[in-house]
């Protein structure tokens, strides 16, 4: 892995960088769009590549069940299995374990859980969870982390976030012994909650193993905290995380997050909601969502967006016609879920053409009114910036 | 004579009753002309005004949709039907993003494949179906709908009753008699007041297609057909002016089998019931072509098969037919591996162990294709069909091996995409053809309910007829004294029955049943009566 830091904006800490891995160069900051189960839903890899995106996520929970390891092996891994020829992220299933499945225990050797399909007890280690990711073959793997709901108070916090750290070191034993560490890059994940004594520590302890992990993700957060606390958190750890390292916020996907993370220092996130709400109907504009289910929709035969380059845009699919189909048509969710991986696309292109020219503050205050409009932006918002 | 703007040449030698070569195209009025459709060949199916499951850049792609049908039922959801409103020369392509330089498109009131018990037309109106429920549709209000979306060919409105039983000979004559008065009534010209100019009724430049209606009564069908090349005379005559019949104002006729189908019992009919049914349907049409002239063009929907397209084209002459048991096919887990003429069972390709042929039924017959929701397909990492090879196998294209081109088996990644900022970089400078998609992969989107599972089967399926009709048209052009003899070969090499569709079914009801519905429920509802006995 190759990680160089190209622009660097004055007035906040979001940089601008390449990312080089194993499928190629991605650079950063960038959204990267879900493909759960080794597909983004409704379209195939050539239509994601074709809009502009060279980093996706699979989720190894979803594809350790279905398809499993012995197929994904035989097809010669995850890029190959679903056509995808660029970069690919797998997290570690660690979230999943604890929201998916009905039975989650978690000790010291790993995460005991009971398979959603035949109720059979399944035990995933550190180690374990290293070997999946392996034979997937994602360019970027993600260390099996404990995970406690933001939410979460007492003990546990603390217990979980020291776990976090020793199966971390587990993690690295077991990828460094496999010989995968040229080709695919292991991240550790910063835990401790929400507790400021906590997160420090746990940074202190990662920062140690710099050396032996190509970067590093914010975890433990979107569990419904609220937004102030969750820009501190993320401040604090990006404050403290080195700056050679690609720093990576899980389950973001708003917009007005992600360009708050970017300030704080964030280079990617993933999360479902873009491709989820396209299903539902929402498209994303730089002028807020918009419903298009809505009967106000009906007769508007303009775009979505006009001047949006993506393939529903520019040939000229009108608003009307999709309300016509929208949730009555899988074409309707295909085409409105190409349309908001580009903006979101677009939107973080944008931030990285704003950082490289020196105007990324002017971006955000310029996105924001446009994305607000007449309600304005939220407070926390606006206080995520500043901190920024 | 009314402005038609359709040119369908035939071109061999034919007898009224036997295979023919055809061309269709259109010279539009605003100078922009279409592609030409090779015939015999196929109409694809939409749903809501676009093919399911394919987004537009994909309809692009697949070469093989060139001539659509667009049911307008879907659009009676709201007065006045949103396409009516869309600006423009060609309002129904644009709204549905149809280029017109790429695609012709048919206008139908109802969806031929939808064969749900309908409530009665009447002398008054049609019923027709929409989401918010039934819509009764007046003749004046069909004819305003086709004069303003401007498709490239529009059905008449006809009298056809959607109920599980035997028509009356009263029923049938009734329907004679309105489906007629109905297409002399769409072929008036468009009234002074409508384009609004002074100068006199224009003809409406609408290509009309008709229902050719009778039912499964041949003396009602030859009587119907009859009436429509019967001079008119006094006032009928000045109704249509120009014209002096009915025909001359009809680009072409449809044979509509789901009513028939639905319409007849088949507990008493022996077996093999399709054999029958596809030689009493065949006498049908035939009943309702002999009075027409041979040189229009001959559309027949709802086959339930290639076995059953074939006999057409040999035994009544039809030029094109719809592609929905294909697509159907598509929407539970079936990948088509067929072709015309019949593969040889001795072809490497057929034998190829890394790419195992369709399953061999207990009558020795080939399945059509692959029933992807199958264990078995769980560890083939292989492309979709052994007959075809895909775009990036090593084995040179021979007259014998043809590849796939649909974006499953030829997938390919473009030279052009986009790019968001100065820092991207661009990785192609030209378009890069990709592996195929697998068995292995489609099997696990197929058990995982992903939608990108049927539109990858759509667009492969939609190849596999497109390979099927050019094999056609290819054994009429250089061997037509052979055409009987593939077609027979054909019905031995590929089972008829429709075990590998009742297998694939129940495996996709149990998955859909593990998950939410949605469009697919609907779907399956509508055409369940053509594929369950």
């Amino acid at each position: 892995m190759q990680f160089e830091i190209v622009a660097k904006c004055p007035t906040t800490k979001a940089r601008v960088s390449r990312l080089k891995l194993s499928h190629g160069t991605t650079a950063l900051p960038t959204f990267m769009p879900v493909a759960t189960q080794a597909a983004i839903k409704g379209l195939t890899s050539q239509q994601v590549e074709a809009l502009g995106i060279n980093l996706i996520l699979n989720n190894t929970y979803h594809l350790n069940l279905r398809p499993g390891m012995k197929i994904v092996k035989e097809a010669g891994g995850a890029h190959k299995f679903q056509g995808w020829n660029h970069n690919l992220l797998t997290d570690s299933g660690g979230f999943q374990l604890v929201s998916l499945s009905k039975f989650t225990k978690i000790t010291e050797e790993g995460a005991l859980f009971s398979s959603p399909f035949d109720g059979e007890l399944t035990m995933l280690t550190p180690e374990e969870c290293m070997s999946i990711q392996h034979t997937i073959g994602a360019d970027i793997i993600m260390q099996l982390d404990d995970v406690v709901s933001s939410l979460t108070t007492g003990p546990r916090v603390g217990e979980a976030m020291w776990r976090t750290i020793r199966w971390l070191d587990r993690c690295i034993e077991t990828h460094e012994k496999s010989g995968k560490t040229e080709t695919q890059n292991l991240f550790a994940i910063v835990q401790g909650g929400l507790d400021p004594d906590l997160r420090d520590q746990c940074l202190d302890e990662m920062i140690k193993r710099k050396d032996r992990v190509a970067g590093y993700a914010i975890g433990g957060l979107s569990g419904g905290e609220e937004k102030d606390i969750f820009w501190r958190v993320i401040k604090q750890c990006t404050d403290k995380l080195p700056e050679d390292r690609p720093r990576y916020s899980m389950g973001i996907g708003f917009a007005e997050d992600l360009l708050v993370c970017v300030a704080l220092g964030v280079d990617m996130a993933d999360c479902v909601f873009p491709t989820r709400t396209a299903r539902f109907g929402v498209a994303l504009t730089f002028n807020g969502p918009l419903n298009l289910k809505s009967s106000k929709y009906a007769t508007d035969f303009g775009p979505i967006e006009k001047g949006c380059p993506c393939p529903t845009c520019s040939d000229g699919q009108s608003r009307a016609m999709l309300n016509h189909i929208v949730t009555l048509e899988t074409a309707a969710a295909h085409a409105i879920t190409q349309h908001n991986l580009v903006f979101q696309a677009r939107v973080m292109g944008g931030v990285r053409n704003a950082i490289i020219a020196g105007t990324f503050p002017q971006y955000l205050k310029t996105f924001f009114a446009q994305y607000f409009g007449n309600e304005g932006y939220p407070e926390c918002t606006r206080t995520g910036c500043k901190m920024g | 004579m009314s402005a038609c703007t359709l040119a369908f040449t035939l071109q061999n030698d034919f007898a009224q009753f036997a295979p023919r070569l055809g061309t269709l195209s259109l010279q539009r009025l605003d100078g922009t002309s279409t592609p030409e459709i090779q015939t015999p060949g196929f109409i694809t199916a939409s749903s809501r005004g676009v093919v399911p499951h394919l987004s537009r850049d994909h309809v692009k792609m697949t070469n093989a949709i060139r001539l659509t049908n667009i049911p307008f039922e879907s659009f009676l959801e709201r007065t006045p039907p949103v396409p009516t409103l869309q600006p423009g020369l060609k309002p129904l392509h644009a709204f549905l993003g149809f280029p017109t330089w790429q695609h012709i498109l048919s206008l139908s009131l109802r969806d031929p494949f939808d064969g749900r018990e309908m409530p009665a037309n009447n002398k008054l109106y049609v019923s027709a179906n929409c989401i918010r429920g039934v819509r009764k549709v007046t003749p004046a209000d069909w004819r305003n709908y086709a004069i303003a979306c401007k498709p490239d060919l529009v059905v008449a409105l006809s009298d056809v009753p959607y109920t599980n039983q035997l028509h009356s000979q009263k029923r049938t004559t009734k329907g004679i008699e309105r489906s007629t008065g109905w297409l002399a009534d769409f072929l008036r010209p468009v009234a002074a007041s409508l384009t609004g100019e002074e100068e006199e009724a224009k003809p409406h430049h609408l290509n009309v297609l008709v229902n050719l209606v009778g039912g499964t009564d041949a003396r009602a069908r030859t009587l119907f057909s009859q009436g429509l090349i019967e001079t008119l005379h006094g006032r009928e005559q000045e109704q249509v002016q120009p014209i002096h019949t009915l025909d001359e104002g009809v680009s072409g006729y449809i044979f509509d089998f789901l009513p028939l189908r639905l319409s007849l019992d088949t507990k008493s009919m022996t077996e093999p019931k399709q054999a029958i049914e596809t030689d009493m349907f065949a006498e049908l049409a035939r009943a309702s072509l002999a009075p027409l002239p041979q040189n229009k063009v001959r559309i027949a929907y709802s086959t339930t098969s290639p076995h059953e397209i074939l006999r057409f084209v040999q035994d009544v002459g039809v030029d094109l037919f719809d592609s929905h048991w294909a697509q159907r096919a598509a929407n539970i887990g079936i990948a088509l591996d067929f072709r015309f003429p019949a593969i040889p069972d001795d072809m490497p390709i057929w034998n190829d162990e890394h790419c195992p042929c369709p399953q061999l039924r207990s009558n020795g017959k080939w399945d059509l294709g692959h029933n992807l929701f199958s264990e078995k397909y769980a560890h083939q990492h292989t492309r979709l069909a052994s007959s075809f090879l895909n775009g990036t196998s090593p084995e040179t294209q021979t007259e014998d091996s043809h590849v796939c081109p649909c974006g499953a088996c030829s997938p390919s990644s473009l030279s052009i995409y986009l790019t968001h900022s100065s820092a991207d970089a661009r990785y192609l400078e030209t378009e890069v053809p990709q592996r195929p998609y697998t068995r292995s992969y489609l099997h696990h989107l197929l058990h995982t309910h992903e939608m990108s599972s049927h539109t990858l089967l759509v667009m492969h399926n939609l190849s596999v007829m497109d390979a099927f009709f050019a094999g056609i048209r290819q054994v009429l052009k250089s061997s037509p004294a052979s055409f009987l003899r593939e077609l027979d070969r054909f019905a031995q090499t590929y089972d008829e029955s429709t075990e590998l569709f009742d297998e694939a079914e129940k495996l996709w009801a149990k998955i859909e049943s593990e998950r939410g519905k949605g469009r697919l429920a609907r779907e399956k509802q509508s055409s369940g009566q053509v594929t369950t006995e």
